[in-house]
Order: structure tokens, then C-alpha cells, then sequence
């Protein structure tokens, strides 16, 4: 799931016949200034400048301003460019139209198991979201096209009266060619309003979160995809990203800042387990981790130098069940080397190693593991025969 | 029993090397099993028409690849399972390819990275046609003592660590590839093994889900109880346990699942498989799924660790009902038959070797000759000539050994085109040929009569300085035994016209404090030879000979010498050719004495 920012999220609505408003992306009051020379809709309209990051509340860190002009908009943007909040740095600013509106509406379209999920709802804004029995739902198997009738009939559910239905039967309909064509797994529109000009139905907000995995169908994806958790990535977790993106197999890595316990596991499936027992003996995660696939030794080595230089870690716990085919000896070899040179850098003073793994070459690597005792490392072993996540109980015992 | 995968699976295998990789690891199973290789054909366009051999036992299978599915089955009838290792952005077109086969009921996608929309696809079509679609992003699927497809299982060892030569009473289904291995191992050691387990793939819309699997698993009377892993994220966990509450199942149900820690780490924070994220409005949480699961009557241990002893219970509860028999072990299994690598390594077999070096080795991270890796000599400090030394005589030659060396190398290098290694040479690279063959028709050249002396002068000289021959005792010794001195007289050189290249190494190495009595020898034959006749002086071959003689080099390297040096004039000319792009070129009629007999009538055939 690849979260989209509003901008590039409102091209895509816009490519599909989605009326939205006239918007512009600056990263400047000056890229903005000569904006307002050439478009008209900048100096005629009252306009929204909004901080186009993935930052949640943005309306309480004033990083949205409405009603403004355009010298207001350019005062705006020179605010909000460049403002720090927590890892995130303003670094551009959305301007659109306002859109003089009544009525607020919801519109969504959602990946189901079956297929889709068309969500409708006549009532829109913060209303939809304590009155969520009103959102109506047409489910949709893959490969199937709503028909006019059953979207008109959505409306009709929904509460949409007179010339209403048709318009937002049409609207839905668009949001679902948007949602089949580009690969999403999830639309959002709230609220959708009617333009008093002109009477359309607009999209005003637009939540997009578009199937990463397809993008090699999708040339004209030229925007970057954003930070899934409200911060951006640090540069710790960007080096693993670009590590992962490059071999076969995955190493990822997910820093918990004031944690205690370092994750160093094998396995998606096996990591969350680790986790879990972390939280359930009452232990502080500095991390999540994981490598798979039998990805190369140098990977994992990267991965472990990150792991070995988490602040303030207490124990790091190099779990992982059975492996199929990920080699126990080479991907062992990368976390010996990463520990290896975290020592010698002057990490893992007072921190225990707890290892418990199996699979192929197993009994070769855990020795490798064991042997690093004679290097003065403070590290327990433990094979198959140790139920998996015991090594956590053993590290957080008090 | 099991479900999906049994003794009648006839697989073809979609995809390449990693294809090639899954089918060596069922035909392991397979040989622990003592059944023949499930693996009937490979559809891989680029490779259609070649075969894969697979390992089975200490044999070689040859398995055919074709380009289509539909080759596959006419070939193979039998046919009735698919294994897709296609790249995710050919992997739908695979899946329907073989899904659309009438012979194949079952397609296992292995492939990650698959587009949801893609994965939603394959499932609904394999629905509509009555078939099964596993995966994407599956480990695979294996049933004890039947059948693998895929690397589910793991390593030889692991599969009978795991007892899985044989049924037990437990049904898996996981989304995690590892876990599903965690999971086989732990019913091996509570319980009496597994029936079928099966990986369907950490997306979050994997084309068959939990409750399809707990139907069937329902109704193959051999399982008795199955265990899903779950994680957080989706819905699968809670339609299971919807299933499960629904009526009274003959199967027991146990599950864990994961995700709890996502309650106290940062929003949204995503972990582990695709599948695993939350739900846009909370739904999926690792807690909402394990009370769904604990209401409908499963058994839920509180954490993965507690799985084995419940798994216990239940086995032991089994057993003490006479619902099942403790299981009877095979008296002996089939070991897999090691490596020769690997049965050295433990010592198990000795082996004569096929050759034996004794010069240079380069299986660590860099060549060492003679010992001594390639890099420390750079950084130290030695040259080409001490890689000679260690190459041709095991031995680090001094500084000034070096120095002569070079110096013979630099004086050698080349003699212009018209000499025959050279001209050998030309005429090759203006027939067009390469650089390695061009080199070589020079190289040809070099014997008794051009520069191939070196050798037989040192050999002599030495002879008569260790038999302490005066000059005339070795002439006569020469004369009588062999014929001229090699070493001794030049084409065009003479006592009038000296050959600067012997004067210039003789001064050199007469220069140094070092003993010489090769060199001072052949010095005095050419005195009396010269004296003889004016050409008759010490040559460059020879004044090499005595003088590596003199250093040590052992008499057979010293051709050597020369072939090395001359190899630097003879690629010069190859490239000088190439770079003028020359013409081939024909001898003159002029430049050939035509000493045939005369053109005659040519008689009856008799």
C-alpha cells in the first residue's frame, strides 16, 4: 500500500474526469508568484494553501490557511516552506481554489477480497465520520463495472434526491474507473461538494492509496510515494530501503525511537511473533527488523550495522523459525561481520545477543554464532529444540 | 490422506532458475519418500527445447522445457498441478495460462510482488472454473509422506527432522513461509506430524483463503485438527473463525496470531507481509481476530511459544480417545547422497587427485604464488620478475636478480618484423585471425634454430663448467656429441659488427659483485670461435643462457625466458596490424625460386 500526497493524488482523479479544483504544487512564494501571473483562477478565486507533506492534523499546526488571496497565499507559502515538524520538513505547499459550497458529500472506493467496495454517502466532512451507518455500499466483484443503474441506485440509498443522483451516480462511477485503472487499493473523497458556479460535483480532499507492486504498469507514476506513519524516513531506515530495492530477497528496518530491545530477526511472519513477545513481557522496542528470502550476506550486514547502532539497546534478539531456503551460514556470516565491526567501532558495550534459528546449515551457523563468545561477545545460542520466541522471555527475564 | 497435493500431483513448473531450484528440492522429497520425481515438465520460453537436469538421489533426471503450457500437458497428460515462477509482471499471464489448461487443477504461485488486482483476478477465475489458485507469495504446499511443491520443508535434514516422510493428524495453513516450516516441526515434536501444510502467501487477498482450506481439511478424515497462523491485518482470520463457529466441526481448530505489538508502537507503522497492515477503521487487529477465533470455539494459546504444548494436548487427548494410533517409524530412511565436497569435508571418502600443483593456488579471495598472495608482493614492493621467480623456480629472487631479469626481458622484446616469430605473426593478423592465434603462429617459430637456444646453451655451458671443461675439451666434447654450440654465432652479427644487446647485459651483469661462470665460460668459447670465423661470436641466446645459468634458474625454464619477452613483440605487432587495418597479403612471385619441374601432360589413370 503506497500512500499518495494530495497533489499527484488529484492528477490521477483529474485524469479520469474528475472535476477537481484548480490546485497548484510549489515549492517557493517565488514559484508561486510567477504562478499568479499566468493563471487566472490564482488572482479571481479566494484560495486554500495547505503544507503538502504527510503530516497528520495540519489545521492545528496551522500548517492549512483558507480564504485567502493570492498576496495572502504567497504570505503562506513563505511561512509554511521550510517549517520543522518532528522529522518532517515542510518542503512544499499545495495552493487551490476554494470552492464556494452548501453541501458536503462522501464518495470512496475500497479493495475488497471480492473485488471493490463503492461507498456513498450524502452527507460529507466531519458529519460522514460520526454518522457512518448513512455511508452505503455497492460491493463489486474484480472485473466487473458498476452499471449506471446500480450507481444510481447507490445514490438513491444514499439519500440523493432529483438532479443529485445522476451527478453523483456519475461521480462514483468516475471514482471507480480511477480506482480499476490505476491500481488502487483505496479512494477517498471527503468531502465532495457542488460548485455553486456551475453546479458539478468537485472533489475537495483526495485520500490515495495506490498498489505499489503495480507500478511497473504505470509509466506515468512520477511522483514519490510518501512516508506510511506520519514522519519521514530516517536516513537509517533510507539506506536499508535502497539495500532492499537492489537484491533479491528483503532486508527491512523500522526505527522505534526510546526503545531498549533491538529486533534482528528473520522472516515477515516470524519478526511480528518477535515483536509480539517483546511487548507482551513488557519490553521496549528499538526496531522493527527482518531480512528474508536468502538475501545476500552484505545485505545483512548492512541491516545488522543499523540494528548495532540503535541508542541506548539493551539485548538484540537474532530470532527466525525454519528456514526453507534462506542459508543460515551466509546470512549469519553478514550479521558476524556487521557485529564484528560494530565492536571494533566501539557498539554493543553492555548489550546481550540472543539467537535462536534453524533451517539450511543450520548447526554450521549457529556455531559461527557461538564462537563469537571467544571474541568477547555477550551472546547466547539456542536452536530448533528452544521454542522461537523463548530467547525474548530469556533476554527480558528481570 | 491429505488434501491438494497427493501421490497422483504431476507438477510442471513455471519459471527459470528458481523453478529449477524448487524442482531439485522436491525430487529430495521424493527420494526420501522412495517415490518417483513428481516434476514431469518446465514451461520456460527462452529455454524451450533444452532440458533441467535434476539431482535425484546420486542420479541425474533430465526434465523437458517447453514454451507453453499446453505443450506441456500434450506431452505430459498426466499433468494436473502448476507451480508458477514468473516474474510478478508476467506472473497473471502465467497463472491464467495454466489455469485455462483442462489438465491442471491446481496452480501454486510462488511469485511476490504481485499486484493485488492481479492476485484478485486469478482467484476469482480459478473459482469460476472449479479450480484452486494458492498464493501469490506462497512458500508452497506439502503433504506428509506424498507430496512437496515447492521449497516448503526446507533442507533434506529438516524434512526428516520433521517426520514429514510420514502422515500425522495435523493440518497447517500459514501465511508465512518460515512460520510454516516453525509450525511442521513443533506437530512433529508435540504430535504425530502433519497431513498436509500449506502456505498461502502474506498478501492481503491470497486467491484461496483459510475457510477453503478448513472445508477441505474437513473432509479428508486423515486430519484431525489444523493450525492456522494468522497476523494482523484483513479479514481471513475472522472468516475462519466464522467457519469454525458456524456448526459443530469434526476438525479441531488452533491458531495464533500476530500483530499484538502493533497496539503499542506508532500508528500505521507497517510490519512484516503485505497483508499485514491494519484496517483503514481498525478492523483487523491481531485482538479482534484472536477473540473471533476464541468465540467460535478455537483453541488460541496465548502466545507462539504455547503452541507446542497445546498442540500436545490435543495429540495426547487424540490418542487417549483412540482417534488416532501412535504412529509406527520407518525401520530406515534414505540418506541423501553427499557431495564429494561435502563427503570430504567429513572425512567419508578419500580421493586420488587428477593433478598436482606445486607453484600457486587461488581458491581463497586472491592468487598466491608460491605462498605468497599476489597483493602483499605488490605492496611490498616486488615486480614482474620476482613473479617469474616464483612461478618458474619457487623461489623470491633478490633485488638484483630482479634487475638482470628485466633487463634480459627489455632487450628481447622484440627484433623487428622481419625475423620469423614476428613475421609468423603478420602475416597472421593480415589474414585476419585474433590475437591468440596470431601469437601463437609466431610462438611456433621459436626452436632450435630461432630463439629456442637459450635453453640448450645453458644447458651446455653448465655442463662444462660442472665438469670443469677447458674450452677446447668442450668444443671437442660439442663437436663429437652434438654438433655447433648453440649460443655460439649470429646471421648477421659479427666480432666487426657486435651485437649491442650482448654487450650491454655482459657489461651490466660483469658490473656486479656477483660470481659468473657461465657467462666468463661461454666469454672464452667465443674467443676461440670468434678467432675461427668472425661470426662465430657469443649470441644473445647464449649471453642469456649463462647468465640465468649464473643466477640459478633451473636449465629447462630458460626458453622460457625468451618466449615471454618475444610474446611483448609479438602482440605489438598483431595490434600494429589491426590499428593499420592491413591487407592480406601474398609472396612475391620474385621472392620464390621455382625449382618445380616444368609444366608436363598428366599421364592415364592406371
Amino acid at each position: 500500500m503506497a500512500k499518495v500526497l494530495e497533489g499527484p493524488g488529484m492528477g490521477l482523479m483529474k485524469k479520469w474526469g474528475i472535476h477537481v479544483p484548480h490546485y497548484a504544487v510549489v515549492t517557493s512564494a517565488d514559484e508561486l508568484s510567477k504562478l499568479g501571473h499566468v493563471n487566472d483562477w490564482m488572482k479571481q478565486s479566494q484560495l486554500v494553501a495547505k503544507a503538502h507533506e504527510a503530516l497528520g492534523s495540519r489545521f492545528k499546526l496551522g500548517l492549512v490557511k483558507v480564504g485567502l488571496d493570492l498576496t495572502g497565499a504567497l504570505a503562506a507559502t513563505k511561512d509554511m516552506i521550510g517549517r520543522q515538524v518532528g522529522s518532517i520538513r515542510v518542503s512544499q505547499v499545495i495552493v487551490s481554489e476554494m470552492i464556494a459550497h452548501k453541501e458536503e458529500y462522501y464518495c470512496a472506493v475500497k479493495s475488497t477480497r471480492e473485488g471493490s467496495e463503492i461507498l456513498v454517502a450524502n452527507c460529507g466532512g466531519i458529519e460522514v465520520e460520526s454518522n457512518w451507518d448513512r455511508v452505503k455500499r455497492l460491493c463489486l466483484d474484480v472485473g466487473q463495472a458498476p452499471s449506471h443503474e446500480a450507481l444510481e441506485k447507490l445514490a438513491k440509498e444514499a439519500g440523493f434526491t432529483g438532479a443529485l443522483v445522476k451527478k453523483m451516480a456519475d461521480f462514483a462511477g468516475k471514482m471507480f474507473s480511477c480506482f480499476d485503472n490505476e491500481d488502487a487499493q483505496y479512494l477517498e473523497v471527503n468531502p465532495v461538494v457542488t460548485r455553486a458556479s456551475d453546479g458539478e460535483l468537485v472533489a475537495l480532499d483526495a485520500v490515495t492509496l495506490l498498489d505499489g507492486d503495480a507500478k511497473f504498469r504505470h509509466p506515468d507514476w512520477n511522483f514519490a510515494f510518501a512516508a506510511e506513519f506520519g514522519r519521514a524516513y530516517s536516513k537509517q531506515e533510507e539506506e536499508v530501503m535502497a539495500v532492499d530495492s537492489k537484491i533479491k530477497g528483503s532486508v527491512k528496518f523500522i526505527e522505534i525511537p526510546g526503545g531498549d530491545t533491538a529486533m534482528l530477526p528473520a522472516g515477515g511472519g516470524a519478526s511480528v511473533y518477535y515483536s509480539d513477545a517483546v511487548v507482551a513481557r513488557g519490553g521496549k522496542l528499538a526496531n522493527y527488523a527482518e531480512y528474508s528470502g536468502d538475501p545476500p550476506d552484505w545485505a545483512v550486514e548492512v541491516l545488522t550495522e543499523k540494528v548495532c547502532s540503535l541508542p541506548g539497546i539493551k539485548n538484540i534478539i537474532v530470532g527466525g523459525a525454519i528456514a526453507n531456503f534462506t542459508d543460515v551460514v551466509k546470512t549469519f556470516g553478514g550479521i558476524i561481520n556487521g557485529f564484528r565491526k560494530a565492536k571494533a567501532e566501539g557498539k554493543l558495550k553492555g548489550v546481550k545477543i540472543w539467537v535462536r534459528r534453524g533451517g539450511p546449515r543450520e548447526k554450521e551457523g549457529l556455531d559461527a554464532m557461538r564462537a563469537l563468545k571467544d571474541e568477547g561477545f555477550d551472546i547466547n545460542v539456542f536452536d530448533r529444540n528452544t521454542p522461537l520466541t523463548d530467547i525474548v522471555d530469556k533476554a527480558l527475564q528481570k | 490422506m491429505s488434501i491438494l497435493a497427493n501421490k497422483d500431483t504431476r507438477v510442471v513448473i513455471q519459471g527459470g532458475a528458481a523453478g529449477v531450484n524448487a524442482a531439485r528440492r522436491m525430487a529430495e522429497f521424493c527420494y526420501l519418500i522412495k517415490r518417483p520425481l513428481n516434476v514431469e515438465a518446465f514451461v520456460y520460453p527462452p529455454d524451450a527445447g533444452k532440458s533441467n537436469e535434476v539431482p535425484y538421489g546420486s542420479g541425474l533426471i533430465a526434465i523437458p522445457v517447453y514454451k507453453t503450457i499446453a505443450e506441456a500437458t500434450k506431452n505430459h497428460p498426466t499433468i494436473n498441478t502448476s507451480l508458477v515462477y514468473i516474474g510478478a509482471d508476467r506472473a497473471m499471464k502465467g497463472g491464467m495460462e495454466a489455469l485455462d489448461d483442462t489438465h491442471i487443477k491446481v496452480v501454486s504461485m510462488i511469485t511476490e510482488g504481485v499486484p493485488e488486482k492481479d492476485a484478485k483476478i486469478l482467484g476469482a477465475h480459478a473459482r469460476k472454473l472449479g479450480k484452486v489458485f494458492n498464493g501469490p507469495s506462497s512458500i508452497g504446499i506439502v503433504s506428509a509422506g506424498s507430496c512437496r511443491l515447492g521449497v516448503i520443508g526446507g533442507a533434506f535434514d529438516n524434512l526428516v527432522l520433521s517426520k514429514l516422510y510420514r502422515e500425522g493428524s495435523f493440518g497447517v495453513i500459514t501465511k508465512s513461509g518460515g512460520l510454516s516450516n516453525e509450525i511442521i516441526w513443533i506437530c512433529s515434536q508435540f504430535a504425530d506430524g502433519i497431513t498436509t501444510a500449506i502456505g498461502i502467501g502474506g498478501d492481503a487477498y491470497p486467491g484461496t483463503d483459510y475457510v477453503s482450506y478448513l472445508e477441505m481439511f474437513e473432509n479428508d478424515p486423515q486430519t484431525k485438527a489444523v493450525v492456522i497462523v494468522g497476523e494482523m491485518g484483513g479479514d481471513l482470520e475472522e472468516r475462519a473463525a466464522e467457519w469454525y463457529g458456524a456448526k459443530k466441526r469434526r476438525v479441531k481448530l488452533m491458531a495464533v496470531v500476530s500483530g499484538f505489538c502493533q497496539e503499542s508502537l506508532p500508528k500505521g507503522m507497517k510490519f512484516g507481509h503485505a497483508g499485514a497492515k491494519e484496517g483503514l477503521k481498525g478492523e483487523g487487529s491481531a485482538r479482534s481476530k484472536s477473540d473471533a477465533l476464541k468465540k467460535s470455539g478455537a483453541i488460541v494459546p496465548p502466545t507462539f511459544g504455547a503452541l507446542g504444548p497445546a498442540i500436545k494436548d490435543v495429540y495426547q487427548e487424540m490418542l487417549k480417545s483412540g482417534q488416532v494410533k501412535e504412529p509406527v517409524e520407518p525401520v530406515s530412511l534414505p540418506k541423501l547422497p553427499k557431495s564429494i565436497e561435502a563427503a570430504m569435508k567429513a572425512d567419508e571418502v578419500m580421493v586420488t587427485p587428477l593433478i598436482r600443483t606445486t607453484i600457486s593456488d587461488d581458491r581463497g579471495d586472491e592468487p598466491c604464488y608460491d605462498g605468497y598472495p599476489a597483493s602483499e608482493l605488490i605492496n611490498k614492493g616486488y615486480e614482474i620478475p620476482h613473479v617469474v621467480g616464483l612461478l618458474w623456480d619457487k623461489r623470491l629472487i633478490s633485488k638484483q636478480e630482479a634487475e638482470i631479469i628485466k633487463r634480459i626481458m627489455m632487450l628481447s622484446a622484440d627484433h623487428g618484423p622481419c625475423v620469423s616469430g614476428a613475421l609468423g605473426t603478420i602475416i597472421a593478423a593480415c589474414a585476419g585471425i585474433g590475437l591468440s592465434q596470431s601469437v601463437a603462429a609466431g610462438l611456433i617459430m621459436i626452436g632450435p634454430r630461432f630463439g629456442g637456444a637459450v635453453t640448450d646453451a645453458g644447458r651446455f655451458f653448465k655442463h662444462a663448467v660442472d665438469n670443469k671443461m677447458t674450452v677446447d675439451e668442450f668444443l671437442t666434447y660439442m663437436k663429437k656429441n652434438h654438433g655447433p654450440v648453440p649460443g655460439i654465432g649470429h646471421r648477421v652479427k659479427s666480432l666487426r659488427n657486435p651485437d649491442k644487446r650482448v654487450k650491454e647485459l655482459v657489461g651490466y651483469v660483469k658490473s656486479l659483485p656477483i660470481k659468473t661462470p657461465c657467462l666468463d665460460f661461454a666469454l672464452q668459447v667465443e674467443q676461440v670461435t670468434a678467432a675461427k670465423k668472425d661470426n662465430l661470436i657469443l649470441n644473445v641466446d647464449g649471453t642469456m643462457a649463462a647468465v640465468l645459468v649464473d643466477i640459478g634458474f633451473p636449465v629447462d625454464s630458460l626458453n622460457g625466458f625468451f618466449i615471454l619477452s618475444r610474446t611483448i613483440g609479438l602482440i605489438g605487432h598483431w595490434v600494429d596490424q589491426k590499428r593499420q587495418d592491413s591487407r592480406l597479403i601474398r609472396l612475391f612471385d620474385y621472392l620464390v625460386n621455382y625449382a618445380a619441374p616444368k609444366r608436363r601432360e598428366v599421364p592415364p589413370l592406371k
